[in-house]
C-alpha cells in the first residue's frame, strides 16, 4: 500500500513538473507573441512606410495595409493574429511571392535545429568529459590545466572567438572550410556546430566538474572502488548519474544564449537557418515572415525548456520545487 | 593590504582601456567616419597606427569610438537597470504576501528567454535603431538579475531588528526601503552591475554584428563584420576589432571582480 502511493507519487511528480512548465511555457509563448505582435503595431513608426519605402504613394500604402488587414481595430487584428497563430498561418511572404510565411520558417528551422542539436551534444559530451578529466585521477597535476582551459573558454566571449578561431583555422592552416564555402557543406556545419559548443560546453565542464567533486567521498564510489572497480568506472557509472540533474539545467539555462549564439554564427558562416532568415525578413520589411520566424524560434525553445524540465524531474525526483 | 592591490588591479584594465580611447580621440583628431578611400584596408603604418578599413576609415580612431560608445551604453544600461531592478526586489519582499513570489517567477521568464529574439523582435518596429533603442531594448531583460538578487538579499530583512524599529518609529515604506533596505543590498549588486556591463557590451556588438546595430555606424560589431569580410586581405581588422571586443567585455567583467573583492574588504570577511 505504502510502496504503490510512493511509486505513484514518484510518477505523478514529473508529470505535475511537466504539465506546470508547460502552462508556464504557454504563457511564454502568448506573452512574446503579443510582444512581437505589438512592436510591429504599436511602436511609432508606420509599418506599410517601412515596407514600402517613403516615396511610396498614399494609394500603395492603403492597398498594402487593407491587405495586412492593418486598417482593422487593433483588436481585431490581434485575434486574427493569435488565430493565425493557431492554424499556423500569417498570411503569405511579402519578399517570396507565392510561399506562405510559415513554409519559409519551417524550411529554415530544420538547418537551425540541426546546427542546435549538434551543438547541445557535442557541448554536453565534452563538457562532460572535461568535468571527469578535472576530478579523475588519470592527470594528476595536469587537471588543473584542464580547468583552467575550461575557465578561459568560459571567459572568452564567441563573438570574439569565432572569427579568430576561422582565422587560424581556415585561413592560416585551411585545416576547416573558409565561411560559406559551398564544396564543405557539412565540414563547415561541423566547424559551426563546434563553436557554438564551446561556451555550453565550458558551462558544462564548470558545473559538472562541481557536482562530481561534492560526490567524491561519497560512500558508494569507495564501496565501488573496494569491490575493485576502476576509477574510470567509479566516475562514470556511479558518479556521472548523480551529477547529471546539475548538468542538464545548465544545459537547459544556456538554451537561449545558444539560440542567440546560432543567429551571429549562421550569419557569419553564411549558414541558411532561422537567424539567416530572419534577418532577411527584417531587413526586407516581410512582416508576416519576421513574425512566423520569430514566434517558430520562441516554441522551439520552451519545447526544449519543457523536454528537459520532465528530464530532470525524472532524474532527481529530490529537486522538486512545490 | 594585497585585497586593496588586487582591487586596484581589477579596475586598472577598464581605466586604462578608457584612458587609451580619451588619448587616441584627441591625439588623432580625425571623424570616425572620415573616409581616405585611397588607404582602403591599409595596412598599419606610423600614420595609422592600426592601419584602415573599408573606405580608409582609421581603425584607432574608430575603434576608440566604438570602445568609448559600448562603453558609456553599457553603464548607463547597468546603471539604470540595478536601480529599477534593486528597488523592485527589496520592494517586493517588503511588501511580502506573496508579491516576491511572484516576482521570482516573472524573472525566473525574463531570465530564461533568448534575449537575443526579444530584441530582435522589438528592434524590427524601429526603422533605424538609435543607441537609445538598443539602451530600452536590453533594459527589458537586465533588470530581472537585479531584482531576482535583490529579492534574495533582503529576505533576511523583513524580520530584521532595524526595520521593525524604523517602522515602529513610523518611517513611511519609501524611507524604509531606499534609506534601510536597500543600502543592505548594495554589496552584490555592484559586482552585478560590472557583469551585466560585460553583457552588454557583447549584446551590443553582436546586435550589430548581425545588421541590427545602431544607425551612426560607429560599433565594434561592425568592425567584427567588416574584418571577418576582409579576413583574407586585411587580417589587422579583425584582430584589432576581437581583441576590442574581448577587453571591452572583460575589463567590465574584471571590474565587477575588482568591486567584489573591495566589498569583502569593506565587510570585514
Amino acid at each position: 500500500m505504502t510502496s504503490g502511493a510512493k511509486s505513484r507519487s514518484a510518477i505523478q511528480r514529473p508529470i505535475k513538473d511537466v504539465a506546470s512548465a508547460l502552462l508556464s511555457a504557454g504563457a511564454v509563448l502568448v506573452v512574446f507573441a503579443t510582444l512581437v505582435f505589438l512592436a510591429l503595431r504599436i511602436l511609432p513608426g508606420d509599418p506599410t512606410t517601412m515596407m514600402l519605402g517613403d516615396e511610396s504613394t498614399h494609394a500603395e500604402r492603403a492597398e498594402l495595409a487593407a491587405r495586412l488587414g492593418f486598417d482593422q481595430p487593433l483588436i481585431i487584428q490581434y485575434g486574427r493574429f493569435i488565430a493565425g497563430l493557431g492554424r499556423l498561418d500569417l498570411g503569405a511572404s511579402l519578399s517570396h511571392p507565392g510561399r506562405s510565411a510559415f513554409s519559409c520558417v519551417s524550411l529554415a528551422i530544420r538547418s537551425t535545429a540541426l546546427l542546435a542539436c549538434i551543438s547541445v551534444v557535442l557541448g554536453t559530451f565534452g563538457g562532460v568529459g572535461a568535468a571527469l578529466l578535472c576530478v579523475g585521477p588519470w592527470l594528476g597535476k595536469r587537471a588543473a590545466v584542464v580547468h583552467g582551459g575550461v575557465l578561459l573558454v568560459a571567459a572568452v566571449p564567441m563573438l570574439a572567438l569565432a572569427p579568430f578561431a576561422t582565422w587560424v583555422l581556415a585561413v592560416k592552416s585551411s585545416l576547416v572550410p573558409l565561411p560559406g564555402d559551398p564544396d564543405h557543406p557539412i565540414a563547415g556545419l561541423l566547424f559551426a556546430a563546434t563553436l557554438l559548443a564551446l561556451p555550453l560546453g565550458a558551462q558544462v565542464a564548470r558545473i559538472g566538474r562541481v557536482a562530481l567533486l561534492e560526490q567524491r567521498h561519497a560512500l558508494f564510489l569507495h564501496t565501488a572502488l573496494a569491490k575493485g572497480a576502476s576509477s574510470w568506472r567509479v566516475w562514470s557509472v556511479h558518479a556521472l548519474p548523480v551529477a547529471a540533474a546539475p548538468i542538464l539545467v545548465v544545459v537547459a539555462s544556456q538554451l537561449g544564449s545558444l539560440l542567440g549564439g546560432a543567429v551571429v554564427l549562421e550569419r557569419f558562416f553564411e549558414q541558411p537557418g532561422l537567424g539567416t532568415l530572419m534577418l532577411e525578413a527584417y531587413a526586407a520589411r516581410d512582416f508576416p515572415v519576421l513574425e512566423a520566424a520569430i514566434v517558430a524560434a520562441g516554441l522551439l525553445f520552451v519545447l526544449v525548456q519543457v523536454t528537459t524540465t520532465g528530464l530532470t524531474a525524472l532524474l532527481d525526483p529530490r529537486g522538486q520545487r512545490t | 593590504m594585497a585585497r586593496r592591490t588586487r582591487t586596484i588591479l581589477a579596475l586598472l584594465p577598464l581605466s586604462l582601456l578608457s584612458l587609451a580611447c580619451w588619448a587616441t580621440i584627441f591625439i588623432s583628431h580625425r571623424s570616425p567616419g572620415r573616409y581616405q578611400v585611397d588607404l582602403a584596408w591599409a595596412r598599419p603604418s606610423v600614420n595609422h597606427p592600426l592601419g584602415c578599413s573599408d573606405g580608409g576609415v582609421d581603425v584607432a580612431t574608430y575603434t576608440a569610438f566604438a570602445v568609448g560608445y559600448v562603453a558609456v551604453l553599457a553603464l548607463v544600461v547597468a546603471l539604470a537597470s540595478s536601480i529599477f531592478g534593486t528597488l523592485l526586489g527589496t520592494a517586493a519582499t517588503l511588501l511580502g504576501n506573496g508579491t516576491d513570489r511572484l516576482l521570482l517567477r516573472i524573472c525566473d521568464l525574463v531570465q530564461a528567454f533568448p534575449n537575443f529574439l526579444l530584441a530582435l523582435a522589438v528592434l524590427s518596429a524601429v526603422q533605424t535603431p538609435q543607441r537609445w533603442h538598443i539602451a530600452l531594448v536590453l533594459l527589458l531583460t537586465t533588470w530581472a538579475g537585479f531584482a531576482r538578487l535583490a529579492i534574495v538579499l533582503s529576505r533576511k530583512l523583513t524580520t530584521a531588528d532595524f526595520v521593525v524599529a524604523a517602522r515602529a518609529y513610523g518611517c513611511s515604506s519609501w524611507s524604509i526601503l531606499v534609506r534601510h533596505a536597500v543600502p543592505h543590498v548594495m554589496g552584490p549588486i555592484l559586482v552585478q552591475i560590472g557583469t551585466v556591463g560585460a553583457g552588454v557590451v557583447l549584446s551590443e556588438s553582436a546586435l550589430s554584428f548581425v545588421g541590427l546595430g545602431p544607425a551612426d555606424g560607429i560599433s565594434l560589431g561592425l568592425l567584427i563584420e567588416q574584418g571577418s569580410v576582409s579576413m583574407l586581405h586585411a587580417p589587422h581588422v579583425l584582430a584589432v576589432a576581437v581583441v576590442a571586443v574581448a577587453a571591452t567585455s572583460g575589463g567590465f567583467q574584471l571590474a565587477a571582480e575588482g568591486i567584489r573583492n573591495w566589498v569583502q574588504l569593506e565587510q570585514g570577511c
